[in-house]
């Protein structure tokens, strides 16, 4: 049997917190939680002290300074998690204002010392640690500095086996302090404002003995409290599989729902792919994406959509409402302009699992893109990357839409390389004919299956989509001055 | 239930502790003295969460609401001792009849909780106090003695 020890993990009840910590709470560590004003440590670590306290692991919340306690109650239940029944029983605050009025640091441990000692907690909280390291100064020689306040004090609680967090602002010349070299772990939370948008990000700088998830990730502060969204990680190639894939990998092919597009991909969209769906304003993309998540729920096959872009009077979103209510597809509608791509992936990933969805749609990237926090979209590309190889991880079959600009002398798939990123490409487009405005479409990739080459001419109708006849005896079509082909005077629509 | 109703049931709640406190037929010193000791339990039970400065402030608060009800509660001028607002009324409370001394404590021990109700939810302010209101007034160090 192993005599190594081992360090209990406590779940800390913020969603997403576990996952970058990587696994939860070490038991009985000396933490610091700091930040700038307004950054969410307070409801950090209110939101852990009532999710982690019990009759057998008690909590004391140390106020000083900082936020006036009576205010710091006011606010901290306007949160869901707050319990008022836990105040006095499980959890009890103690104001050390007074201990800290007296200058002395040797007193301010003293009286921490004295309630844990009268309380017996499992958890610990100074709020903030700060205030105190500002306040209290040494005041004769040979009394306790600051340096050995904090060192006694991570001894002692650490030695009355209390797991405990000093939250504050971090204090100046930051990387010598040597608060950071007692605490055993560090959550760093920022503020990120660029341009008119505030993203709040955290960071686990420093967990002893755990494997965090480096990196920054987003957070965000609703009623509920903290939830935050740990950066999507991409599945390496040793990887055998996600654990967490909800659709097994398979050779099949996933029917589209619009009769004659299965044909045109070499017999449908190849299961666990993701297909990009390029077209201008009004071609019909979200049609085709309705319709891939309709054929799905035919098939028993539930969907999920992230939309950006749905207006309530489009008859296709009715169709999607429809499926929705039934709780046929399952349905993120976001009009939120500050998100980051971990948000929605983890939202997405949650609905995913929840609805057992092997079909996803994105609509659209062009959305997605104005959605994300400006601080985001120089990296979009790169997120959407991540995004893709977590969704394909998932094993998930994926379409995404994207607005093309209809710019004859270019033809890109996507503003942001998207089409790079995806295994299959169906691109739309407006053609003169005739003098008249004519909808076509083609198979531009599918990776590692035969396709059709064709262009074909498409209507919409109270139906949905109907393809037509491959569009010959013109060339040139795609660079908008198609001419007749002098070898064929076939017309339009028409096979030869 | 409405907020009306819960300083109703509070306003019941305190009398009944003060009248347990100060015994049957009380003179005006009884009532101060009842009234001052709920006080100082109350002071007891916030402090450590609020601090003694958070309970002074509202506790001066209080007796500004509650004046114009009963003006002679004006008259009571905090002292340099170190005791806090409140130290002032027993004298005042004592000048008084009866009633008037028990009405203008009830009235500014409800102001308080009212006020602490109003700003940390009735729900925490019930949790808190509740228990100095039902419980049987702490015995005095020498009674415990004798």
């Amino acid at each position: 049997m192993s005599q190594k020890v081992c360090i209990k993990q406590l779940p800390s009840g913020v969603p997403g917190l576990d996952s970058i910590l990587g696994g939860g709470l070490p038991e009985f560590s000396f933490n610091l939680i700091t930040g700038p004003p307004g950054s969410g440590k307070t409801t950090l670590a209110h939101q852990m002290m009532f999710a982690l306290a019990t009759r057998e692991r008690r909590a004391l919340f140390f106020t000083v300074l900082g936020e006036p306690p009576l205010k710091m109650l006011r606010y901290q239940q306007q949160f869901s998690f707050f319990k008022p029944g836990m105040v006095n029983d499980t959890i009890r605050f103690v104001n050390l204002a007074d201990a800290v009025a007296s200058g002395r640091f040797d007193q301010v441990l003293a009286s921490i010392m004295k309630e844990v000692e009268a309380f017996s907690p499992g958890l610990v909280f100074v709020d903030s640690f700060r205030s105190i390291l500002l306040e209290a100064t040494p005041h004769a020689k040979g009394a306790l500095g600051p340096q050995e306040f904090i060192q006694q004090l991570g001894i002692q609680l650490s030695s009355w086996q209390a797991t405990t967090f000093l939250i504050g602002e971090e204090p100046s010349a930051s990387d010598t302090h040597p608060i950071f070299t007692v605490a055993d772990g560090l959550l760093c939370l920022y503020q990120s404002v660029y341009r008119n948008s505030m993203v709040r990000k955290i960071q686990v700088t420093k967990l002893r003995g755990q494997a965090t998830s480096p990196g920054i990730h987003t957070f965000r502060i609703t009623a509920s409290g903290i939830e935050i969204f740990p950066a999507a990680v991409v599945p390496g190639d040793t990887e055998s599989g996600s654990a967490t894939a909800v659709a097994p990998r398979s050779d099949g092919r996933l029917a589209m729902g619009v009769p004659g597009l299965d044909a045109m991909l070499g017999g449908g969209l190849p299961s666990g792919y993701s297909l990009l769906v390029a077209g201008p304003s009004g071609s019909g993309k979200t049609i085709l994406a309705t319709a891939f998540l309709a054929e799905g729920v035919r098939l028993g096959q539930p969907g999920v959509i992230v939309a950006f872009e749905q207006t309530p009077s489009q008859s296709w979103t009715r169709t999607i409402d429809d499926l929705v209510r039934s709780g046929k597809i399952g349905l993120i509608n976001t009009r939120l302009l500050d998100l980051s791509i971990d948000e929605i992936v983890q939202h997405l990933i949650d609905l995913i699992h929840r609805m057992k969805a092997t079909r996803v749609v994105i609509d659209s990237l062009s959305g997605f893109e104005l959605a994300v926090a400006p601080t985001f979209r120089e990296d979009f590309r790169e997120s959407l990357f991540r995004m893709v190889s977590v969704l394909s991880g998932l094993g998930v079959t994926v379409l995404m839409t994207s607005e093309l600009e209809d710019r004859y002398g270019d033809l890109r798939f996507s503003p942001n390389g998207a089409a790079f990123l995806t295994d299959a490409i169906i691109v739309q487009r407006y053609v003169e004919l005739d003098s008249r405005l004519n909808r076509v479409m083609a198979v531009v990739k599918v990776r590692g299956s035969a396709h059709s080459n064709e262009l074909r001419q498409y209507e919409i109708t109270r139906d949905g989509i109907i393809i037509g006849a491959p569009v010959v005896g013109y060339e040139g079509l795609l660079t908008g001055r198609p001419t007749r082909t002098p070898a064929s005077p076939t017309a339009p629509g028409r096979r030869p | 239930m409405s907020s009306s109703g819960k300083t109703g049931l509070r306003c019941e709640a305190i009398r009944r502790s003060l009248a347990q406190r100060h015994g049957q037929d009380p003179g005006a010193g009884a009532i101060a003295g009842a009234a001052l000791g709920l006080w100082r339990e109350v002071a007891d039970c916030l402090a450590p969460l609020i601090g003694s400065r958070g309970v002074d402030a509202l506790v001066r608060r209080s007796l500004q609401l509650t004046t114009p009800a009963f003006p002679w509660l004006g008259l009571s001028g905090e002292r340099a001792d170190g005791l806090g607002p409140l130290t002032g009324i027993k004298p005042l409370l004592e000048a008084r009849d009866p009633m008037a001394a028990t009405e203008a404590s009830v009235a500014l021990l409800v102001a308080f909780t009212d006020m602490l109700a109003t700003m940390i939810g009735a729900s925490l302010t019930d949790r808190l106090l509740d228990p100095i209101w039902t419980s049987p007034p702490p015995k005095l160090p020498e009674e415990t003695a004798s």
